[in-house]
C-alpha cells in the first residue's frame, strides 16, 4: 500500500510545476491588460487552448491546421504590437522611484503646492493637464513645449492653465520640483474601449501614461473633476487627502 | 488578504490556470511518447 508521505511526494513536482507555469501565464496575462494587444493575446489564448485539447483528443486534421494558424498568429502579433512589447519591456527593469535628488519633505512640498493649484483651477473649472516625470525621461514630450525652468508653485500653474495664457493649451512637466515646459504635445491613447465622448485631455493624460510611467494628473473643463492617470488607467479622486495620498504613494520612495 | 488576493482580476487567474494545466499536459503526454 501507498503511504500518503509517497503519494505527497509523487503529487508535489507536478504541482510545483503547474503553479509556476500559472504564475508565468499570469503575469504575461496583466502585462498587457488593458492594451489593444491584449485583445488579440485573448484570441490568440483561444487558439492555443483549442489547439492543446485538440492535440490531446488526437483530432490529427483540425490539429494541423490550428498549428499553423498559431505559428502565424504569434508572428503577426509580434509583428502588429511590436510598439506594446517594447514599452512593457521597457518599464520591466524600471524601479517606482521618483527621483534620489529630492528628500520626502521637499516632494511633500511640491505635491501641496501643485494640489493646491489644481483644487483651485478645478473651483473655477479651467482643465489642466500636469505630467510628473518618474523613471522615463519625458525629453521627447518636453522638447514639443516651451521651456520655463520654474520651482512649483500653486501661483505659476494657474497662471499657466488660466484660459488667457497663451501656455493653457497642452500639458506641463514637473520633474522634481521643478516645472519644465508649459504647452507640452502628450500621445493621445489609442485604447479602443474608452467612451467616445471622452475628450483630448482625458486621451493625453491616460496616452502618456500608457507609454511612460508618468503620473498625469488632469482637470476637466467640462466637469471640473481631477482625476489621476497612471499605467493606462485612471484612479478616481474622492478628496484632497486621498489625491495628496495616492500622488505621495507614487512619488515618494518606499524605504 | 488572501481572499482580496484572490478576487482580484479572478478571471485572468482562472484563464491562466487553466491554461497552465492544459500546457502540463501537453507537454506530459509529449514527454511521455519520447521517454516512456
Amino acid at each position: 500500500m501507498t503511504s500518503p508521505l509517497a503519494i505527497i511526494a509523487i503529487l508535489i513536482k507536478p504541482i510545483a510545476e503547474i503553479l509556476i507555469l500559472w504564475f508565468v501565464f499570469y503575469q504575461v496575462l496583466v502585462f498587457f491588460e488593458g492594451t489593444r494587444a491584449f485583445q488579440v493575446l485573448k484570441g490568440l489564448i483561444y487558439l492555443l487552448a483549442g489547439f492543446l485539447i485538440f492535440q490531446l483528443l488526437g483530432l490529427e486534421t483540425i490539429n494541423w491546421l490550428l498549428r499553423n494558424l498559431l505559428g502565424m498568429s504569434i508572428l503577426g502579433f509580434l509583428i502588429l504590437f511590436q510598439q506594446e512589447i517594447r514599452h512593457g519591456l521597457a518599464r520591466l527593469g524600471q524601479q517606482h522611484l521618483f527621483s534620489a535628488s529630492l528628500e520626502e519633505s521637499e516632494v511633500v512640498a511640491m505635491l501641496d503646492e501643485m494640489s493646491a493649484s489644481v483644487y483651485k483651477l478645478a473651483q473655477r473649472k479651467i482643465g489642466c493637464l500636469i505630467a510628473l516625470e518618474r523613471e522615463t525621461k519625458l525629453k521627447t514630450y518636453i522638447d514639443s513645449g516651451v521651456a520655463i525652468d520654474g520651482k512649483v508653485s500653486s501661483e505659476l500653474i494657474q497662471s499657466i492653465f488660466v484660459t488667457t495664457s497663451p501656455l493653457h493649451d497642452g500639458g506641463i512637466i514637473i520633474r522634481n520640483d521643478r516645472i519644465l515646459a508649459a504647452a507640452c504635445l502628450f500621445p493621445l491613447s489609442e485604447n479602443i474601449n474608452l467612451s467616445k465622448i471622452i475628450g483630448t485631455r482625458h486621451r493625453a493624460a491616460l496616452g502618456l501614461s500608457e507609454q511612460t510611467d508618468a503620473i498625469v494628473v488632469m482637470v476637466s473643463e467640462e466637469t471640473g473633476n481631477i482625476s489621476i492617470a497612471t499605467e493606462g488607467r485612471f484612479i478616481p479622486v474622492v478628496n484632497k487627502e486621498r489625491f495628496l495620498a495616492t500622488l505621495k504613494n507614487f512619488l515618494i520612495r518606499q524605504k | 488578504m488572501i481572499r482580496g488576493w484572490l478576487t482580484h482580476n479572478l478571471m485572468l487567474k482562472i484563464i491562466a490556470l487553466g491554461l497552465a494545466i492544459i500546457t502540463w499536459l501537453y507537454v506530459q503526454e509529449i514527454l511521455l511518447a519520447y521517454y516512456p
